[in-house]
């Protein structure tokens, strides 16, 4: 497989779990979370060879908290301009719950599939 | 320019790619991206490295200026095949309200503006006039006794915060998008940190940045236009109600219009009506049709008028709050 079209398969698979990850990492956090602190766990716990730019996520929580799935507050810095920094609200929990529930569901239908093929057959 | 900063190269040729963007989308996602790099370095990364995983300038861009600021009717998914670079604009209005002239009836939009020249913008107009004026007056006259220049700073840095919050509004009422990130004043060292910025430093960026005296200037000259607007507005909606009011109250049998005294004619559009035994004027049918006729036109003249002059109104109160006179390039003062 030509090293482009690797890398655009990782690309999608990355695009297409990003925004669930996010919302659960937001979930997951117990204070109000800025932007960069999302990236750095991303960044942290993402597997070998799947990688995404950090400047994707703004994109994404400006779009999410258009929606409602989460709420952002400004925090003073020393370090530049104020941080943004977001917290789940109660819709997107909702909306966490009902993608977790597919995310398993889509997740053992994979495993049945992709679990069982012998790539070197 | 600091040519040496990673961070500040990649805002300047951020701002570059934002260009065709709208400016309030735009200020907000030079002061994300901004956020994002200077965190990232004060977290211990190198600004070249945080640049680097934060992505081409080119592929942010295009990515925040897509990403909707307002509720979509899709609520997760496919993000990047939105565009809301201007959502003022918003979609062509469908249905009633996208009957040639007359659909304005059906847009929220133009009566919200309608309301807005009518009642919040003469009296945000108003009382921001009065701070200034009464604080402006007290600074000037106590200059002399060095009192005055706090107050003058005071004064700059209130209409700057009463600027951000009638933007609010103004989002809220006109549909014309507003930054929602204030972009700080602050100075870097030749390392590409953030300097500790003094008090009397900051109070020099104050002075040096456009956006103070353009919000002195709108809070004092708004009062004008504001006073103009209502004055305008209340007498064609005026004007409006009383050319379709009077016929209808009329044909509802109602008294109109009743005359008190000796007069002998009374004159309503063309027709001269002279009042009953009772004093009670009567128009005719004819007259009454054509005043509701003429009434739904200066109605519906109103309501355009008010959509557009919310709009420039709306680009008029952005241009202050995303004015970058310390562009990017220049903001980026090296601390000597």
């Amino acid at each position: 497989m030509s090293s482009a079209l690797e890398d655009r398969i990782l690309k999608d698979l990355s695009n297409g779990t990003a925004w669930l990850v996010v919302l659960s990492l937001v979930a997951s956090s117990d204070d109000a979370i800025h932007g960069y602190e999302i990236g750095r766990r991303l960044a942290d716990e993402a597997p070998e060879g799947l990688s995404f730019k950090q400047g994707t996520l703004y994109p994404m929580l400006r779009t999410m908290e258009a929606e409602g799935l989460v709420r952002s507050t400004l925090v003073p810095s020393n370090e530049g301009p104020a941080r943004k920094c977001f917290t789940i609200t109660a819709e997107g929990r909702r909306v966490l719950a009902a993608w977790v529930d597919a995310w398993k569901r889509t997740g053992r239908w994979m495993n049945r599939i992709v679990g069982g093929i012998d790539v070197n057959r | 320019m600091s040519t040496a900063d990673p961070i500040a190269e990649y805002l300047s040729h951020l701002q570059r790619e934002l260009a065709a963007v709208d400016p309030a989308v735009a200020h907000d996602a030079l002061i994300d991206a901004e956020s994002h790099l200077r965190a990232a370095v004060a977290a211990g990364q190198s600004p070249a490295a945080a640049v680097e995983a934060f992505g081409p300038a080119s592929d942010f861009a295009r990515a925040y200026s897509a990403a909707p600021a307002v509720p979509t009717s899709a609520a997760v998914g496919a993000i990047g095949a939105r565009s809301s670079g201007v959502p003022e604009t918003g979609p062509r209005p469908t249905g009633v309200a996208g009957i040639p002239v007359v659909g304005i009836w059906f847009m929220p939009r133009a009566w919200a503006s309608l309301v807005y020249f009518l009642v919040p913008c003469f009296v945000i107009a108003l009382c921001t006039f009065i701070w200034v004026v009464c604080v402006g007056s007290l600074a000037l006259g106590t200059m002399p006794i060095i009192i005055g220049v706090p107050l003058a700073v005071f004064l700059l840095g209130s209409v700057r915060a009463i600027g951000l919050a009638e933007g609010k509004v103004v989002e809220f009422f006109l549909g014309v998008r507003m930054p929602h990130r204030v972009q700080p004043v602050q100075v870097l060292t030749p390392m590409g940190a953030v300097a500790e910025v003094g008090f009397w430093r900051r109070i020099g960026c104050w002075l040096r940045d456009v956006r103070s005296w353009l919000s002195l200037a709108w809070a004092f000259g708004n009062f004008f236009v504001a006073t103009g607007l209502f004055s305008l507005f209340v007498t064609l909606a005026a004007l409006a109600i009383v050319l379709i009011g009077v016929p209808m109250a009329q044909a509802a049998g109602f008294t109109a219009i009743h005359v008190d005294g000796d007069l002998a004619e009374v004159q309503f559009l063309w027709e001269r009506v002279a009042p009953d035994a009772d004093g009670l004027v009567r128009i005719s049918a004819f007259t009454s049709v054509l005043s509701v006729v003429l009434g739904m036109a200066v109605a519906t003249g109103t309501l355009w008028l008010a959509r557009g002059t919310g709009w420039v109104y709306g680009q008029v109160v952005k241009a202050i709050q995303v004015a970058r006179p310390q562009a990017v390039a220049q903001r980026f003062a090296i601390v000597p």
